[in-house]
């Protein structure tokens, strides 16, 4: 799916990013993530700090969700921006999340 | 204090190893009806000194080492048959024997390796100084080595062409790890990922070099609580990094390298690090990977990396 489909079932977008996402991925210990997550990965977590762009980055994960209306840091939006990103917002909690994400037949 | 004393001292810490626990296994042999060509590509290939020759039962039937590959070079003798080429009175070693004999051994023949057979005189594994060397600094945790250039995965046919242990000695890449912020972790991978990439080399073969580098760049960060270094180097079909830094050590590299075990403070669990993860990523990433370690010494840890075949 694009990205921007993430908005029209619900999340709210921070920043927008590139490419398609074929995968989703939910967890907050970055190692698992970086150990597990495909490329082109939407990743759902609550972590906010600037580090999760890097794990997105060398992973190649496309799309971060930031669950359970945890806020970005603002370092971690100007880093998205530059590696191009894309974030997203939400008030459900993960397992809601992936749920909605599933749905659309992400895997 | 001398060797020999030096030798005493820790001899009891030592004295029961034997040679299956520190033999290099499993071992790559011939067959002593292969040609010397094939035992030259063999070495070259999986970047080893020497080869044990068996029979059609895995039996020892000599050895084969690069100076007789020379030895053929020279003498336009690379069609010959194994078997005229090897030493057949091979001086060899059995599982069993104590790592103090094996020790004797070498000092008493002057090889550079001896291969390890069982009861049956099948050949098990090989033992070179090198790996008597590394067992005793892993039994003294203080260091951990990973290596699996022994395995099938060396088939990419530009690497074969590589000529053994020509390495180019310019630095490639080079980052500085700031350590008194731990936003920051994770850039340096991030970093090198770009590089290698602006270089050619193929995104999955680049993401396994940047998560083993990611992790142990933030190991610097966590854990050091000093300045940290990320250095690679780069060939065609191989990179290599290095990320070292001069802070207090890893105590006992054998536990370290537990899944799950870690020693990160609460602070940096909240932001999800410290799962005692980032080794176990490291070793499934890297095909070799050597940590030198202990207490009060820094860290240095050396990752090698193949283009495997499945990453063109």
């Amino acid at each position: 799916m694009k990205i921007e489909e993430l908005k029209d079932i619900g999340f709210e977008m921070v920043t927008g990013g590139e490419g398609e996402i074929n995968h989703g991925y939910a967890c907050d210990l970055l190692s698992e993530v970086m150990g597990r997550a495909k490329p082109d990965t939407v990743w759902l977590t609550v972590q906010s700090h600037v580090n999760i762009i890097a794990v997105a980055a060398i992973t190649g994960i496309r799309a971060i969700i930031l669950c359970n209306d945890h806020l970005f840091d603002e370092e971690t939006v100007q880093r998205a921006k530059k590696e191009k990103i894309a974030l997203f917002k939400t008030s459900l909690n993960t397992f809601e999340a992936c749920g909605k994400i599933y749905q659309k037949g992400i895997r | 204090m001398d060797i020999d004393d030096l030798i005493k001292k820790i001899q009891p810490y030592f004295s029961e190893l034997k040679a299956e626990d520190f033999m290099s296994s499993p071992v790559v042999t011939i067959r002593e009806d292969q040609k010397a060509s094939e035992a030259k590509e063999l070495l070259r290939t999986r970047r080893i000194s020497g080869l044990p020759v068996a029979d059609k039962e895995g039996k020892l039937k000599g050895i084969i080492s690069i100076e007789d590959i020379i030895h053929a070079l020279e003498n336009n003798m690379l069609d010959s048959d194994i078997s005229e080429l090897m030493t057949k009175n091979v001086v060899c070693v059995t599982k069993n024997e104590k790592i103090m004999d094996v020790f004797k051994k070498f000092e008493m023949y002057g090889y550079g390796r001896f291969p390890v057979v069982d009861e049956n005189k099948k050949v098990i594994g090989i033992v070179t100084k090198y790996d008597l060397m590394i067992a005793l600094l892993v039994k003294l945790s203080i260091l951990y080595v990973h290596d699996t250039r022994r395995e099938q995965f060396v088939g990419v046919e530009i690497y074969r062409s590589i000529p053994k242990n020509v390495k180019i000695v310019r630095e490639e890449f080079e980052f500085q790890i700031d350590y008194r912020d731990i936003s920051m972790a994770g850039t340096g991978a991030s970093e090198l990922k770009k590089f290698l990439i602006s270089k050619n080399f193929p995104p999955k073969f680049v993401k396994r070099i940047a998560i083993a580098t990611y992790e142990a760049e933030t190991n610097v960060v966590i854990h050091s609580n000093s300045t940290g270094r990320i250095k690679a180097y780069i060939e065609p079909e191989f990179v290599e990094v290095r990320v070292n830094d001069n802070g207090k050590g890893i105590e006992n590299i054998e536990l370290a390298m537990k899944e799950g075990f870690s020693t990160a403070p609460d602070y940096v669990r909240e932001y999800g690090f410290g799962a005692g993860m980032g080794l176990t990523n490291m070793k499934k990433c890297a095909d070799r990977m050597i940590i030198l370690s202990s207490k009060g010494n820094g860290v240095l840890v050396e990752m090698h990396f193949w283009r495997h075949e499945d990453e063109n």
